[in-house]
């Protein structure tokens, strides 16, 4: 039933939001959801808009942090409809002169991972076995860090994990002050590991030539890589059993409502105009929007003092980890030249293809991030292979991911010409890669671009870390230092969406955190598990 | 997943989750299971051109809101959905520049039409009124309970005498075409085309005998057609979560392989990931006919004369749908609205049907494989609905009546063809409303009948009714007789979706009858019953 | 004789029906409960404008077992399951009573609603025609505040 008024609001049903009301709703309060689309899950979207039948995610693809997501476990999803697979081959690049794949495993397989950088070098191998071994060792650690409200210690701690876990072979606390791909190319020699690595990098948001990001990536990016898991039917089914267990704790989903404004009355946020009137929330509003949007548009100039009008105006989304999803709906799947060396790469998860060099792959990358069209490149995955949910029998359907400049650098026009051109470009270069991607093996294709999901999601920019990941916008200091633990200055706002920390990603610990801080001010219960930790 | 449950329900359409939503109401344990990504069977809203622009991709009206005893039981209204009843429901165009209007207002309705003849105008206005008066009983009779035979109706409407009292309802309309039933009752050919073209998008054929027992229904809830705010989705949202929150659980991609039989009695599923559900008291499917007995239930688990039967005998209706889903940024303006300005405000408008016979005509090369002349309707959901597109531009559907094998070549060739017979469409809808340059479009995409097969292939050769409407797959013989009553030869399997009685559209009929059959064999409380 | 919607009167349908269905073959084994709510509408004298009467009838073995009115519109209880509810304006039933229009076409109609298992209905149409015969023919009705059509 939907009312006037609740305990508490939440703006937006991303996985964030969702995970906020879901806590909300189980400690008591009562609880609703606003949502401007139709549908639930913000970027955790799969959807089927070109021939029936084959599925894309178009924003969030792999899945990393499942293992450890505090909702999966405290709501049961699994019983509730989530399934994952986790493929053997997680990471791969495939080249056109048909050179050995790089391919990286799971992390019970690292021997077969061993064995495939090591065509190229065995000290690379060994380097990234042990790494990764390491990385493995701290995910306790690394999961409290993340389903914790950030701490000003961070750094500090961050510099002490990397000395206390690497220092013995050389990775002292200075690295955190490197770029990651200084530290990349510092670690491994292999050319062809170099170009997987920046990517794999880049995709977790780390931005490659940022400085004090090197910790980072030995940590989180080392520990996420090759974890993936892949949910079966799309990762939208996430977002489909994370709204199921909403509905069974009370929560109402009023969807298809787009929030205008937050009520603020005598410095307090009251509840939301919507289109269909105004919703009161008694207890807290909490917001799953971006920062800016939250403050800027929805609470008003005339709210906020001069400091936190400053800081959210300068609040960045993009230009890193801007991504455009291309779909292709296959008759085959690819079958790479680089299979005659290993045919696992055929079978590989994310698959790297147009980079022929590590060169190949920054210059795409800084091209992007300056505001170019890069050369075309992608990230692919051929879900299919392992889900046959995701296409019709005997098709494939394969998506991945494009940098891309940000959404406001280009025009409409010029986005409808990426539109029309971008994808035939990439499948030239794909088809050199992988000789079977013919035009005949398309059956159809279409990319969705940064200016789309800004539109449909409202991801400025197209930015999937929701506001860039550099040290001023990270840890304690995101989205500004003043907002870093989920409470805005008004009183009864929070906010749990993704330009708090920890950023972007499907782990839902800008939720939890938030509701962490929530039931810290109101006095609810803590969500804490003593045997998880955190 | 869970490994069992009271009522395991295959599909997850509006029928399967109204169903599953009562009998968690009623305290039992419900998992409905959903093959596709998304809930909702036809109840189908996706962005498929553009960010923003919603496209109902099957069900987009809903004309039994508010008569459907599930809309209140389930109290559907209060989970956060909107339906807006527009005031000027259809249009039909005519090629010489005149219009018909019909509006929720009826009295408006009778000014149109008698702009082309008083006396049809009054006779319509007599039609209306009575059909009005008896539309809850016919509701009551008809649709909301577990059907009974034609011999028996016939014989109480005899009984009552219900054709002395009636001019248009009889015991003769068993045996007459809507063409038959609009010769007898009206004169001039336009108000007939449009009264046709209105029995055809409830798929009523026109020339098909017995199809006028369904007219006067028709004709009573004309004016009861509804938009859903935001797509028609959103009902299957209400629904999903009704069911959720009385206890039920909804799975997507739950793909059923096997229905497990033991001893003649249902007893749970398989999925095609090895999964096993199952089911305490009941396994019931919402999917089609050939699916359930000849997919998911094992060849000894079906009697063979039975098997035969679903092999040869399930007839699906000899006509689909084509459709253009287009993303634009502008309305239409039709030149017809010199001659009515309200056909630019109309919800669905019959693009050039002027006569009976015209549509007569299509369905003889319909049936012929032939792909018609493109006789669209369109419908703009953005005149009632602006949140269906972002603020500026519109979302546009076009239908045309279409055969689902063509020239002879299959199904197949519509992949060759859909852009060309789409732009065929956008070309009749233009000469209408000049304003329709090429440039009023952002983007469009055709939907053929063979894409509605490859999205739901319950919809057998792209039959969004799930089974022919005409009088031999009817009440107690839809799908076949031994199956009229949602009860299956094995115990414990039910059907309820719409290949039941009463049939496909958003009717909550099946899953709502079906109900009442397990309610019986299960000894549920009928609680929803209130007199 | 007596007035309409008095004990007397119902008393009288009742034994009109009995009389009827005595000796009829094929009725119904069910017991039934029918619930009959008689709105007020400002033009029946015989109930007040904005106010309702309330009748509660049993149906056993196609026989009247009793008829009676009640305070409030009868809800099924855990003794007494409705199985049908008739609800109209108090002119429509006046009329009806009194022979001016026929009680299928005022359901035919719609201002006379029927709530309940059409299917049942339909199938026991014969035995409905002789109840309805028994309510419309069966009694001579006094109409001490004047006889519908009130116009």
């Amino acid at each position: 039933m939907v009312h006037r008024s609740y305990d508490a609001i939440v703006i937006g049903a991303g996985h964030n939001g969702l995970c906020t009301a879901a806590y909300l709703a189980r400690a008591g309060l009562k609880t609703a959801i606003v949502e401007r689309r139709h549908e639930e899950g913000g970027g955790v979207n799969t959807e089927e808009p070109l021939r029936p039948g084959f599925r894309f995610n178009l924003h969030a693809q792999f899945m990393e942090f499942f293992d450890i997501m505090p909702m999966i476990q405290d709501f049961d999803l699994e019983s509730l409809g989530l399934r994952t697979i986790v493929p053997e081959a997680q990471a791969g690049i495939a080249f056109a002169d048909g050179r050995p794949p790089v391919i990286l495993h799971r992390p019970d397989l690292l021997d077969r991972t061993h064995a495939s950088i090591a065509r190229y070098s065995r000290s690379d191998a060994d380097t990234y076995v042990d790494l990764k071994r390491r990385a493995q060792a701290i995910q306790q650690m690394l999961a409290v860090g993340l389903y914790n409200p950030p701490t000003a210690q961070g750094d500090a701690t961050q510099a002490m994990i990397l000395e206390s876990v690497f220092g013995d072979i050389g990775i002292t606390s200075h690295f955190a002050t490197k770029s990651p791909k200084v530290v990349i190319d510092e670690l491994f020699e292999t050319d062809e590991l170099r170009a997987l690595l920046y990517r794999c990098c880049v995709e977790f948001g780390f931005p490659v030539d940022q400085t004090g990001t090197g910790a980072g990536f030995l940590t989180f990016v080392m520990w996420t890589m090759a974890n993936w898991k892949l949910v079966l039917g799309g990762t939208h089914t996430l977002a489909k059993a994370m709204t199921q267990a909403c509905y069974r704790e009370g929560v109402e989903l009023i969807e298809n409502n787009s929030v205008s404004g937050i009520i603020i009355e005598d410095g307090r946020a009251v509840g939301v105009h919507t289109r269909t009137g105004d919703i009161r929330a008694t207890k807290c509003v909490a917001s799953n929007a971006n920062v800016q949007q939250t403050l800027l548009d929805l609470v008003g100039e005339e709210n906020l003092s001069e400091l936190w009008i400053k800081r959210a105006k300068a609040f960045r989304s993009g230009p890193s980890h801007v991504l455009g999803t291309p779909m292709f709906c296959l008759h085959d799947a690819p079958d790479y030249r680089s299979a005659a060396h290993d045919p696992e790469i055929n079978r590989t998860f994310y698959t790297l293809v147009g980079y022929e060099s590590a060169r190949e792959c920054i210059d795409y990358i800084r091209d992007a991030y300056m505001g170019r069209m890069p050369s075309p490149g992608a990230g692919l995955w051929v879900n299919s292979l392992w889900d046959r949910s995701q296409a019709p029998p005997g098709h494939h359907s394969a998506t991945g991911w494009y940098f891309l400049p940000p959404a406001s650098d280009l025009s409409a026009e010029e986005w409808a010409h990426v539109r029309a051109t971008f994808n035939d470009r990439f499948l030239a270069r794909w088809r050199e890669a992988a000789p079977n991607m013919t035009p005949g093996n398309v059956i159809e294709h279409r990319v969705h671009t940064p200016d789309l999901m800004e539109r449909k999601n409202m991801i400025l920019e197209g930015d999937f870390s929701n506001g860039e990941f550099s040290p001023d916008q990270m840890g304690i200091n995101r989205p500004f230092p003043e907002a870093s633990q989920y409470r805005a200055e008004i009183d009864g706002l929070y906010f749990c969406g993704p330009s708090s920390y920890p950023g972007g990603g499907v782990h839902s610990a800008c939720g939890y955190n938030a509701y962490k801080t929530i039931a810290e001010d109101l006095g609810l219960p803590s969500p804490v598990v003593s045997s998880r930790g955190y | 997943m869970r490994e069992a449950c009271d009522v395991v329900i295959i599909g997850a359409g509006h029928n399967g989750l109204t169903l599953g939503a009562y009998l968690a109401r009623s305290g039992l344990d419900v998992i409905v299971l959903e093959r596709r990504h998304e809930e909702g069977g036809g109840l189908c809203t996706e962005e498929l051109t553009q960010a923003g622009f919603l496209h109902n991709v099957h069900a987009n009206y809903h004309t039994f809101v508010d008569m459907a005893p599930p809309v209140h039981d389930l109290e559907v209204r209060s989970h956060g959905i909107e339906y807006v009843r527009p005031e000027v429901q259809m249009a039909s165009i005519y090629d010489d520049g005149t219009a018909l209007t019909v509006h929720a207002d009826i009295d408006k309705t009778v000014e149109s039409m008698a702009r082309f003849s008083e006396v049809d105008a009054q006779t319509f206005r007599r039609l209306y009124d009575e059909a009005h008066g008896f539309v809850d009983l016919l509701l009551g009779t008809l649709m909301y309970q577990p059907p009974m035979s034609v011999k028996e109706l016939t014989r109480a409407l005899a009984q009552f005498g219900v054709e002395d009292r009636s001019e248009f309802l009889g015991v003769k309309l068993r045996r007459e075409t809507i063409n038959e039933f609009l010769d007898q009752h009206f004169t001039n050919d336009k108000i007939k085309a449009h009264l046709a073209f209105h029995a055809s998008v409830c798929s009523y054929t026109t020339d098909v005998k017995g199809l006028a027992i369904g007219f006067p229904l028709l004709v009573g809830k004309i004016n009861n057609w509804h938009l859903c705010v935001g797509g028609s989705h959103r009902l299957a949202h209400a629904l999903w979560r009704d069911l959720a929150q009385h206890g039920g659980v909804m799975i997507s991609d739950a793909d059923v392989s096997t229905i497990m039989v033991e001893s003649g009695r249902a007893v749970g599923v398989t999925l095609s990931s090895g999964e096993q559900i199952t089911a305490r008291k009941a396994v019931v499917s919402t999917v089609d006919v050939e699916q359930t007995f000849l997919r998911f239930l094992n060849k000894d688990a079906v009697d063979v004369e039975l098997r035969e039967k679903v092999e040869n005998k399930i007839a699906h209706k000899d006509w689909t749908l084509f459709s253009v889903h287009a993303a634009m940024n502008r309305l239409p303006e039709y030149e017809a609205a010199e001659f009515d300005p309200d056909v630019n405000r109309a919800w669905v408008v019959n693009l050039g049907y002027s006569s009976p016979a015209e549509l007569n005509e299509d369905w003889r090369l319909i049936r012929a494989g032939k792909v018609p002349d493109p006789r669209p309707n369109a419908a703009v959901n953005s005149l009632y609905d602006p949140t269906d597109a972002p603020e500026g531009y519109y979302t546009g559907l076009l239908r045309q009546f279409a055969p689902f094998e063509v020239n002879g070549v299959g199904a197949g060739e519509w992949d060759n063809m859909g852009r060309w017979y789409g732009e065929r469409c956008l070309d009749v809808w233009k000469r209408y409303a000049p304003n329709l340059t090429e440039d009023a479009y952002v983007d469009w995409v055709p939907f053929t009948p063979l894409d509605i097969e490859r999205k739901m292939p319950n919809m057998v050769r792209g039959d969004w009714m799930m089974g022919e409407i005409s009088l031999d797959n009817m009440l107690d013989q839809r799908p076949l007789p031994e199956l009229g009553q949602y009860r299956t030869p094995i115990e414990g399997l039910y059907m309820g979706g719409s290949t039941q009685h009463p049939h496909g559209f958003i009717t909550f009929g099946p899953g709502y009858n079906a109900l009442q059959v397990m309610a019986e064999d299960l000894n549920i409380d009928p609680w929803w019953r209130q007199i | 004789m007596a007035d309409v919607y008095t004990p007397e009167w119902y008393d009288l349908v009742k034994e009109a029906i009995n009389n009827r269905v005595a000796g009829m073959d094929g009725l119904p084994p069910e017991t039934l409960h029918i619930a009959v709510d008689i709105e007020g509408d400002g033009v029946s004298p015989y109930v007040d404008e904005a106010s309702s009467r309330h009748f509660l009838i049993r149906i056993a073995k196609g026989a009247c077992e009793w008829y009676r009115e009640v305070d409030e519109a009868a809800q099924s209880t855990d003794e007494i399951k409705l199985d049908y509810r008739f609800v109209g304006p108090a002119s429509e039933f006046d009329a009806v009573v009194g022979g001016v229009i026929d009680p299928i076409d005022a359901a035919l109609g719609g201002v006379i609603k029927v709530r309940g298992d059409m299917r049942f209905l339909m199938r026991q149409a014969e035995h409905v025609q002789v109840l309805l015969d028994a309510y419309t023919h069966g009694v001579q009705t006094d109409w001490p505040k004047g006889e519908p059509p009130y116009a």
